[in-house]
């Protein structure tokens, strides 16, 4: 049996894919989504948590619950039938009351994904739809990795479809295979009814991410349904850069890929810096409404690499850290 | 407000085609966006145009609109009436003399005239006709009766100052002669009125000035002219200059000699008087001479002359004669000249009379008269020079013609002829010296282009050698005769006709004129000996080249160098030998054309009213007559029109491609570092506009 050259091993090296394509991912996961250096460096992140959280299962997140940490939070008077090893023995020696110690309980956080899953996210360069995805992927890991819960939905219709909840860095990949397989939905997505179904599912306070482009006459009912479920939400909006700055010229018709209407427009320079600038001012609206509602919001273009999203925008917010 | 042609406002008809083509629905193009929420939450202004219902106001309808106003007015053709001033029929003389050069008034006072007569135009009658009269040496119509201004105004832009007096009389008679054509005539004079009206002259319309110039600071050079000492060794020069203004001038005149400075003198002139300068010693080898003053002045014309210096050229004379002392004195003190001698019966085939300059037949005729100049005294019989008819005894003299220049300087009024020759005038001659009978003394011509001169009497038979008047009329006949065969070596007023000769053997001449343009002439008839030229209307160098010798190229006559194809075979009278100086007859010769006119120089602004009484009784409007049923004159206002409509097209251009003007713009203000992009919203990490996120 011949042993490989030199020359065949560099042809072996050179055969791999360029781009750092990891190789052991499953055949469900999109490779466009993550590679193994990017995975790497999400480990050492987390979703921050501003307040306490009310979770299931014994986890890493300050509870509001008092448990069986080491970490103390505060006495009360002995009441009967309270365990006798939590009294404090020592206080009792010097001012002879009997107080119990409290502990603070330790739980899971739940992390709820919402992908908006709707036609209008699969236009724009680049799609928006594949930015959501990553973006979702890259913050689910994050959860997983730092042993959170991690409940996917996309929003498509009026109904939003939730995927079973994943817990544990192991569930990585069945993450990513569920993000790999939303689609986008054909119709008209109705955003609120959307949000209020996929709410409906979501138990105890967490984490709410959406993230959308929120084209949709309802956007703001949205997001005030999502602040008042009491978890803490962040919203990513994304949208196209030809949104943003759109490069139409002259007397167009414009036919909404959802809906099919149409408008009839006329657009020059003029035109389009002042449909710009009142892109800017609805932003602006969102941002007002969501500092309002205590929501995260972030307003995101999509040809943002999404390292710098991940690693300095969202850190920059407080999102993760 | 009246239009030429009110049916071009027909094309506002073109108003509601402009309306309709903004209602109708734009084909537009489909493009598939992701929402059109957008669009319709932001958008709802850009929605440009409906289908027909709706019209949305645009400001560049706006401007289409009035723009098709605009073209149909200018199509009508608008324009407003006034009170016409002027006679139907017009007659503008537009003075071109050298005076009109004259820069009191920017740029001059000619051009400032053709403005002055272009405005007083618009005071024409509806249909008016516009005659234009260039008033130079030789007045000539530029523009005859014609209603189309812009002809009027190209004529007036043609006439050009010449640097000669104009015929302001003639000018005057041809415009009285055009107006005399129509019943209701004006004759507008744009001048200076730096002339004296001429006496005698009405013309046959109203005649109104339009007067321009204000000044009369101008010194002038009057007279230049170079002679050469008896001894041909040297040549002086002689410059008058004038001031004809009334305020004292300092002057400095300068004297070049072909192109360098040979000297220069400061003068200091009185008012209204004159400085002559001589200048000696000038070098033997300049051939043209040039005066320039370096003063300031308002008329530049005058300020440079220019002289030729006669060659030196040596006659040769043959005296065919018995002897006779008085004439041979008087040839002998002729400059630059010798004399040869031969008696009749010695004259024949073998004494060459075609190598002299002038051959003198004293009471003898040869059978075949010689090529060359010839004076004949007393011919004793008929013969080409004249048929002699008999003898006068003691003729009484005639009065001969008062400026005569072969009289100048001679007073004939004491003359007693004992004897002279009866002679009938030959058809080529004109007479000089005539008896009271009318009978020729002293004839001369050019006889088959031969300078030709009879003297009807021997000067023996008569007083005249005994009178001062003799070497005078002897100096002027020789050089009237010698010097008709050459170029004229004093200066040539601008204007005038020049006689010029051509050398045996050419076929014509070539004169190259001071802007260097040159004209080819031929002469007048097949085998002539003389050219005449007329385009002196330059002031400077002219310079004659002979065609068909090869010779040209040559030096300028006077440089020595030429020698005869043969020695002279007669014995010289004289007992000097013969000189070398002799001058190649084929080579090219000068000669200057000066102003020297001491009226044109005084540019002092004339009576306008003087040449207003030139003309008829006023007929205008209000005296009856023609002038009652005058049109009025009409002010067409396209011109504002046109301007507006210019206006509104760049407007529209602006409007049309303000987006590559916002980006020239926005690409200036990048270039020099200011920021051009509004601040993006607070917390936003969007891409704005020509800007990366």
């Amino acid at each position: 049996m011949e042993r490989p050259t030199p020359e065949a091993g560099n042809a072996a090296r050179t055969a791999r894919p360029s781009g750092g394509r990891p190789a052991f991912l499953p055949s469900a996961v999109d490779p466009t989504v993550f590679d193994e250096d990017f995975l790497r460096r999400l480990q050492r992140l987390a979703v921050l948590v501003k307040l306490p959280v009310r979770g299931g299962l014994k986890g890493g997140r300050r509870s509001v619950k008092r448990g069986q940490s080491v970490e103390f939070a505060d006495y009360r008077d002995y009441t009967l039938g309270d365990d006798l090893r939590q009294l404090d023995w020592n206080v009792y020696a010097r001012l002879e009351k009997l107080l119990v110690k409290l502990f603070i309980e330790e739980e899971d956080l739940t992390v709820t994904l919402l992908v908006d899953g709707s036609a209008s996210m699969a236009h724009g360069s680049p799609d928006k739809l594949v930015f959501a995805k990553r973006a979702a992927a890259a913050l689910g890991y994050i959860a997983l990795a730092a042993e959170d819960r991690v409940v996917l939905a996309s929003l498509g219709g009026r109904a939003a479809r939730r995927r079973a909840a994943l817990r544990g860095s192991g569930r990585a990949f069945r993450l990513l295979a569920d993000l790999s397989a939303i689609q986008p939905a054909a119709g008209v997505t109705d955003l609120v009814a959307a949000c209020r179904h996929a709410l409906a599912q979501v138990t105890g306070r967490g984490v709410i991410v959406l993230i959308s482009d929120l084209l949709d006459p309802g956007a703001e009912r949205a997001l005030r349904d999502l602040a008042g479920t009491g978890s803490e939400v962040i919203v990513l909006h994304v949208l196209a850069p030809d949104e943003l700055n759109p490069t139409l010229d002259g007397d167009l018709r414009l036919v909404d890929a959802e809906t099919g209407s149409t408008v009839d427009v006329t657009l020059d320079l003029a035109a389009r810096d002042r449909y710009t600038e009142r892109v800017g001012a609805w932003q602006v609206e969102l941002a007002a409404l969501a500092a309002k509602r205590r929501i995260a919001y972030v307003p995101l273009a999509s040809d943002v690499p999404l390292a710098d999203l991940v690693f300095a925008e969202l850190r920059r917010r407080r999102v993760v850290g | 407000m009246p239009f030429a042609a009110p049916l071009a406002l027909l094309g506002l008809a073109f108003l509601p085609l402009v309306v309709a083509f903004w209602m109708l629905k734009l084909r537009r193009t489909e493009r598939t966006v992701s929402s059109t929420l957008l669009w319709q939450r932001f958008g709802e202004d850009l929605q440009a145009n409906a289908p027909w219902q709706r019209l949305r106001r645009s400001f560049l309808l706006l401007l289409q609109l009035l723009l098709v106003i605009l073209l149909a007015f200018l199509a009508a053709q608008p324009f407003v009436e006034r009170p016409a001033t002027l006679a139907r029929d017009l007659v503008v003389v537009v003075d071109a003399s050298a005076s009109m050069a004259a820069t009191d008034v920017a740029p001059s006072r000619l051009e400032a005239a053709k403005a002055l007569a272009l405005d007083a135009l618009r005071d024409l009658p509806a249909g008016g006709r516009v005659s234009v009269v260039a008033a130079g040496a030789t007045p000539r119509v530029v523009a005859n009766a014609t209603a189309d201004m812009g002809r009027v105004r190209v004529a007036l832009a043609g006439i050009t100052a010449t640097p000669a007096s104009a015929d302001m009389g003639e000018a005057l008679a041809l415009a009285s002669a055009l107006a005399a054509r129509a019943g209701d005539a004006q004759v507008l004079v744009a001048t200076d009125a730096a002339f004296s009206p001429p006496k005698g002259l009405e013309v046959a319309a109203p005649v109104t000035v339009l007067q321009v110039g204000r000044e009369r600071k101008n010194q002038a050079i009057v007279a230049f002219a170079v002679r050469s000492a008896p001894t041909a060794v040297t040549r002086s020069v002689f410059i008058s200059v004038a001031n004809l203004d009334l305020e004292p001038a300092d002057e400095r005149v300068e004297l070049w000699g072909d192109g360098r400075l040979l000297e220069a003198r400061d003068l200091f002139l009185d008012p209204v008087s004159r400085a002559d300068i001589g200048i000696d010693d000038v070098p033997l080898d300049v051939r043209v001479l040039e005066a320039r003053l370096a003063g300031d002045d308002q008329l530049a014309l005058d300020d440079r002359a220019w002289a030729v210096v006669p060659p030196d050229r040596l006659l040769r004379i043959l005296l065919v004669s018995e002897g006779d002392p008085y004439l041979e004195t008087a040839l002998s003190f002729l400059p630059n000249a010798e004399l040869y001698g031969v008696t009749p019966a010695d004259y024949g085939t073998g004494t060459k009379p075609e190598l002299f300059d002038l051959v003198i037949f004293d009471a003898a005729l040869p059978a075949t008269l010689p090529r060359v100049p010839t004076l004949a005294i007393a011919p004793p019989r008929s013969g080409p020079l004249g048929t002699v008819t008999g003898t006068l005894e003691d003729p009484a003299l005639g009065r001969p013609t008062p400026d005569e220049p072969l009289l100048r300087y001679v007073d004939l009024t004491t003359l007693h002829v004992a004897q002279a020759a009866r002679l009938s005038l030959p058809a080529w001659a004109r007479t000089v010296v005539p008896t009271a009978a009318g009978d020729p003394l002293l004839y001369t011509g050019s006889r088959d282009g031969v300078a030709t001169g009879v003297l009807a009497f021997e000067p023996r038979r008569s007083d005249l050698p005994l009178q001062v008047a003799f070497p005078i009329l002897v100096s002027n006949l020789v050089g009237e005769l010698v010097g008709a065969s050459r170029a004229p070596t004093a200066a040539v007023a601008p204007g005038s006709l020049v006689s010029l000769p051509i050398p045996s053997g050419a076929t014509g001449l070539r004169v190259t004129r001071p802007d260097a343009t040159t004209l080819d002439l031929a002469p007048a008839v097949t085998g002539g000996a003389t050219a005449t030229f007329a385009a002196t209307e330059q002031l400077g160098i002219y310079t004659v080249t002979p065609l068909g010798l090869g010779g040209a190229g040559r030096a300028p006559s006077g440089s020595p160098g030429g020698s005869p194809a043969a020695s002279p075979t007669a014995a010289p009278a004289s007992s000097a030998p013969p000189s070398p100086l002799v001058v190649d007859p084929s080579a090219p010769v000068q000669f200057a054309v000066d102003l020297f006119d001491v009226g044109e120089s005084t540019i002092a602004p004339g009576s306008a009213a003087a040449v207003e009484r030139l003309g008829s009784a006023v007929t205008g409007n209000g005296a009856g007559g023609a002038g009652n049923d005058r049109p009025p004159a009409r002010d067409d206002l396209w011109i504002p029109l046109a301007a507006i409509a210019l206006a509104f097209l760049v407007l529209e251009a602006i409007i049309v491609q303000r987006d590559a003007l916002v980006r020239m713009r926005r690409w200036l203000a990048g270039r020099l570092g200011r920021g051009g992009a509004p601040a993006p919203p607070a917390g936003s990490t969007l891409p704005r506009p020509g800007r990366p996120a």
